[in-house]
């Protein structure tokens, strides 16, 4: 029964039809159920139209190329190098192939504070004044080696940052995760994902290279 | 369900008239239509259709419209207080009520969140599923400490009651015998996790006569053929089930009673209809039937029946009857006992405790688990050495750690996103509910000036925790620290909090049973003292609040109910 699962790779290609898929996803899912209950008793509920789809976040692979909502254009660039440096691209696509500087912008606007948006403004300066002051270019003029090791004295809070600062740069890590995690890719490739698992386990080996469910703290 | 069963006007006299259509409204439904009583079923929200309008069912997150939260300016005009709710997101807003067209106040220095599920299945589509039969120490208990008034009935009225809507509603759970919490007509239990069962085996060990027992839940962990036949089948652990359940995994008036009431043909469904106040007879001392208004134009419209079953929710059925005002009974109908609205009651949910369990590390979970475990209350005896009255149970579940905990530490790059793409430390906590006193100044009224869109009453709350409830929570705050060190745990903390009542959502108590009708609203059997063909079967009903998940009671009370209204119809005492 795990028929919902739609291919891996529809990251640039979900555009405008993303509401039919979506109800096309969803008329697959009822089918299921009705196969499972032995058919005729519910087929009644596919012939509606009622079924309303809400528009979720469609990735997009240009979002640095213009202004954002909350954020420039050369801010979503500074943000999108801070994504791949966070969570890279392995075997997996990191943080910033899959648009994730993109989302928080989106995020951002929409369900958070004002409060919010300017502390993540700022801690978005702050990187690129250090940048200027410490080596006297922006930070994504800075070499690979650069960055890392700046953004790791930030996440510490060590040599020109504090704990304030520190903890600042938490939450940014956090709104990155949160976007990469809840992404098809990182939900369904770099994590495990199993829209319906079909019953309960309480007990199935684990080992270490094994991936955690992409789902813990949002369904459970 | 078949359009016609959907009406609008009508002249119709009904045998029965059902205000809301949430757990006991769907089943005083259920239970009238297949006793042949022409069954008209109230609700004042919109028509929900099992499965067709579970529009937020299976989305996984980057299908959410902002991955499950909400867009703040809907929160911030139309769910300020429903956000409250751990159930509110993205999957399940349509479900709660809009907080700008349902307003309330609280009396100034007191809190109270009120959560609403206004539609077609009420709360039912909402709840958290956790089934509990009250037992004999329930009943018994304001009796021996003089809070409250005594229930009119024992185990042996209710037993055969919670017989039968377990059976049909289907209830998971495990046998344990236990003197303080009577078990129910089960399916198998869902599964511990290997922690959950360490600990499990040294509480009973270190703390016999408090037994970690599985989560009782109205889940299909293995379905009957009368589950089937409903149109059910088994739980598929997505524990989503907030957004509706198109599998009917769980019990909902959708999946359950609803088919069973309209295949009876003796079902009408009045959606839309907001209940102004019941039509009372002084000539007869007979309620006729209903006003309501019109949820969407606002019109007028009346509905008439012999007998009324009220089953709007415990404040909402309150609200109805304060809002009925006749000669005969000037402060709210049925009260001629004067304690309508009084004797609020919320379940205590603040105190909280968790810690790592060591070791595990080859262990792991599939499936989503729609229930945690239980520790039963252990106080169920009452000691007077313990400083307080009544108790509390404790909530219970592990986890092991994911991304959600792993995203906080420090580190970049490869090594940060392999270690967040592991499993963590094996986590496992308690948390208390506990019992609120029923007390005469915890109350709601109606507001003398403030009404809503339909003209109704504005409700205003004057309910508050009392000392009692707050040393409860930090001796279990305290016990549950103790317990969980004692049981090996490391970094163990906890502590109690002070959060107002509302956010348990077991409103209970506000039209009470009681054997004297100068201090309670209804008999023995949900029957208003004052007026024969009037019942109340929700929660509205409780003397007192006891500690367990009262849903499964509801059903019962209703279910029993409605069989002695008919017997009383036919033997035309009614």
């Amino acid at each position: 029964m795990k028929n919902n699962q739609t291919s891996a790779h529809s990251l640039n290609n979900e555009s405008g039809s993303s509401m039919e898929k979506q109800e096309k996803s969803r008329r697959n899912f009822l089918k299921g159920i009705s196969t499972l209950l032995g058919g005729a008793a519910i087929g009644s509920m596919l012939t509606s139209n009622a079924i309303s789809v809400a528009m979720a976040y469609v990735p997009s692979s240009d979002s640095i190329l213009s202004d954002g909502k909350v954020f420039k254009k050369a801010q979503l660039m500074l943000l999108k190098q801070i994504c791949a440096i966070v969570i890279p691209k392995t075997e997996t696509l990191g943080a910033a192939e899959v648009d994730t500087h993109g989302f928080i912008d989106n995020q951002l606007f929409h369900c958070h504070t004002q409060q919010e948006q300017e502390k993540t403004l700022e801690i978005l300066n702050l990187i690129d004044y250090v940048a200027e002051e410490a080596l006297s270019v922006v930070f994504i003029k800075l070499s690979a080696d650069q960055q890392f090791q700046l953004l790791t004295e930030l996440d510490l809070g060590e040599k020109r940052f504090d704990q304030t600062q520190r903890q600042s740069f938490k939450v940014l890590k956090q709104f990155i995760c949160f976007g990469y995690y809840t992404s098809e890719v990182g939900a369904t490739q770099e994590l495990r994902y199993d829209a319906v698992p079909g019953g309960f386990k309480g007990s199935i080996p684990y080992k270490s290279s094994d991936p955690t469910w992409a789902t813990r703290g949002l369904f459970n | 369900m078949k359009e016609q069963v959907y009406v609008n006007k009508t002249s119709e006299v009904y045998d029965a008239i059902v205000i809301g259509s949430g757990i006991s409204g769907g089943w005083a439904a259920k239970e009238l239509c297949e006793r042949g009583q022409k069954t008209l079923m109230i609700e004042r929200g919109g028509v929900v259709e099992h499965r067709k309008d579970y529009t937020g069912e299976n989305t996984p997150m980057w299908k959410q419209e902002h991955r499950g939260r909400v867009e703040n300016i809907l929160v911030d005009q139309q769910h300020h207080i429903q956000k409250q709710c751990y159930a509110f997101g993205n999957t399940t807003k349509q479900f709660f009520g809009n907080d700008r067209d349902l307003p309330y106040t609280t009396k100034p220095g007191t809190e109270f969140s009120w959560i609403r599920g206004n539609m077609l299945g009420g709360k039912s589509l909402l709840w958290h599923r956790q089934t509990y039969r009250l037992g004999e120490y329930d009943f018994n208990a304001n009796k021996l400490d003089g809070y409250g008034n005594d229930w009119p009935i024992r185990s042996k009225d209710i037993e055969k009651w919670y017989s039968h809507v377990e059976i049909h509603a289907g209830i998971s759970g495990s046998k344990e015998n236990l003197p303080n919490l009577p078990d129910s007509e089960f399916l198998p239990p869902f599964e511990m996790m290997a922690p959950e069962k360490a600990i499990q085996a040294k509480f009973a060990e270190l703390y016999p006569e408090r037994p970690l027992i599985m989560g009782r839940t109205a889940h299909l962990t293995q379905p009957t053929q009368l589950h089937v036949d409903q149109g059910r089948v088994k739980c598929q652990a997505r524990n989503e089930c907030h957004a509706g359940c198109s599998f009917g995994g769980y019990f909902s008036t959708q999946s359950s009673t609803l088919p069973a009431a309209a295949k009876t043909g003796n079902l009408h469904i009045a959606p839309n209809s907001v209940v102004h106040s019941l039509i009372y007879d002084e000539v007869t001392n007979r309620v006729k039937g209903v006003r309501v208004i019109d949820n969407d134009d606002l019109s007028e419209r009346e509905y008439f029946a012999k007998v009324v079953f009220v089953c709007a929710s415990t404040i909402g059925s309150t609200q109805i009857l304060m809002n009925s005002i006749s000669k005969k009974f000037p402060n709210g109908i049925a009260n001629s006992s004067g304690v309508l609205g009084h004797y609020l009651m919320d379940h205590n949910y603040n105190s909280v405790a968790s810690g790592d369990v060591e070791g595990f590390e080859d262990e792991y979970y599939s499936g989503r688990r729609p229930s945690g475990l239980i520790i039963p209350n252990f106080y169920y005896k009452p000691n007077p050495k313990r400083g307080f009255l009544r108790g509390y149970a404790l909530s219970a579940s592990a986890y092991r750690e994911g991304w959600d905990s792993q995203q906080h530490q420090d580190g970049l790059g490869v090594d940060y996103k392999n270690k967040i793409k592991q499993a963590g430390k094996w986590r496992f906590g308690l948390s208390a509910q506990g019992e609120m006193l029923p007390r005469f100044e915890n109350q709601m009224r109606l507001h003398p000036t403030l009404k809503d869109k339909w003209d109704i009453p504005q409700i205003e709350f004057d309910v508050r925790f009392s000392e009692n409830e707050k040393l409860m929570m930090e001796d279990a705050a305290e016990q549950s620290i103790n317990m969980l060190k004692a049981a090996g745990l490391k970094n163990v903390s906890g502590h109690a909090k002070h959060g107002p009542p509302g956010l348990a959502i077991h409103e209970l108590g506000t039209a009470r049973m009681g054997r004297d009708p100068k201090t309670s609203i209804l008999n023995g059997f949900n029957q208003s003292h004052d007026i024969p063909n009037l019942f109340v079967t929700d929660g509205a009903s409780f003397c007192s609040s006891a500690v367990q998940n009262p849903s499964l009671t509801f059903m019962a009370l209703t279910a029993r109910a409605v069989d002695f209204a008919v017997k009383e119809l036919a033997a035309k005492r009614i």
